[in-house]
């Protein structure tokens, strides 16, 4: 809850299920600029919510799509 | 950029907590909640990073605010009848001026998230309840007992009479409204059965 809230981005995506989800680890995990990142698998918008002080909405949409997944800012 | 505003925070865990009670753990979603608060399901994941998160973050800060509401005025090494009767004081008070998270901390109670929850109730808490307990028997107040005897005699009396009047009834529907005179009639008895 300390994290500056202007260094989080969300998105509504179509990561399903775990194994969704360990496709996405990888680059997700080992992206420098990530600090932290969940999606949240109960939620019907399958939130991924990502931690970056200096990354943008773009870049995550562009990495996210880039594994074949449906990837899109919730405003 | 998005800020945080607290009087939106306070909203968002109201709501939460009315919304837990009323539909239960499996019948919560982070949307339903942010409808009901007329923010965004982004604003929501700005606070929390899922439905597990929100429940133990709001749990946590109701059970410290709890705990402080309880231990306010209390000292442990005071004589055991006056102790218990500032206890019966504070968590009367604490009840009824906060029906709705008394109902959240027994649905938690049953819940998996129990030990999330419960287990970091302040050590404050558990030492100054533990110590006022052992002071009453080192100066021989009361007997002996284990802590979940002593517990069932004196508080249990004062959680069933309070929820006897949150329901508005007690034993077979009978109308109830809960008196300073019955729970001091109660705390009592309370105290006849535990004193040496």
């Amino acid at each position: 809850m300390s994290t500056e809230t202007n260094h989080i981005l969300i998105f509504r995506t179509n990561i399903l299920t775990p194994a969704d989800k360990l496709a996405v680890q990888h680059a997700l995990d080992g992206h420098p600029q990530i600090e932290k990142w969940t999606v949240d698998l109960d939620d019907i918008d399958r939130v991924l919510r990502i931690v970056s002080r200096t990354l943008c909405c773009e870049e995550i949409v562009r990495l996210v799509s880039g594994h074949g997944y449906q990837c899109t800012e919730l405003e | 950029m998005r800020t945080r505003n607290a009087d939106k925070e306070l909203l968002v865990k109201q709501k939460a907590i009315e919304m837990l009670v009323r539909d239960g753990f499996e019948g919560f979603s982070m949307n339903k909640l942010a409808k009901a608060c007329g923010i965004s399901v982004a604003t929501l994941y700005i606070y929390y990073k899922d439905k597990d998160d929100l429940i133990v973050e709001i749990a946590l800060e109701e059970a410290k605010h709890m705990s402080t509401a309880i231990l306010k005025n209390f000292d442990p090494e005071a004589p055991f009848e006056e102790g218990l009767r500032q206890q019966w004081k504070n968590r009367s008070k604490y009840m009824l001026d906060n029906p709705t998270n008394s109902l959240l901390f027994e649905q938690l109670r049953s819940s998996s998230y129990h030990d999330r929850v419960f287990k970091t109730l302040t050590d404050e808490f558990k030492d100054t309840m533990g110590r006022f307990m052992k002071n009453a028997i080192d100066r021989g107040e009361i007997e002996t007992l284990p802590i979940e005897a002593y517990w069932s005699v004196a508080f249990a009396p004062l959680y069933s009479l309070i929820r006897f009047h949150s329901e508005g009834r007690s034993i077979g529907g009978k109308p109830f409204t809960l008196s300073n005179k019955i729970l001091w009639q109660t705390f009592d008895l309370v105290v006849k059965g535990l004193k040496k």
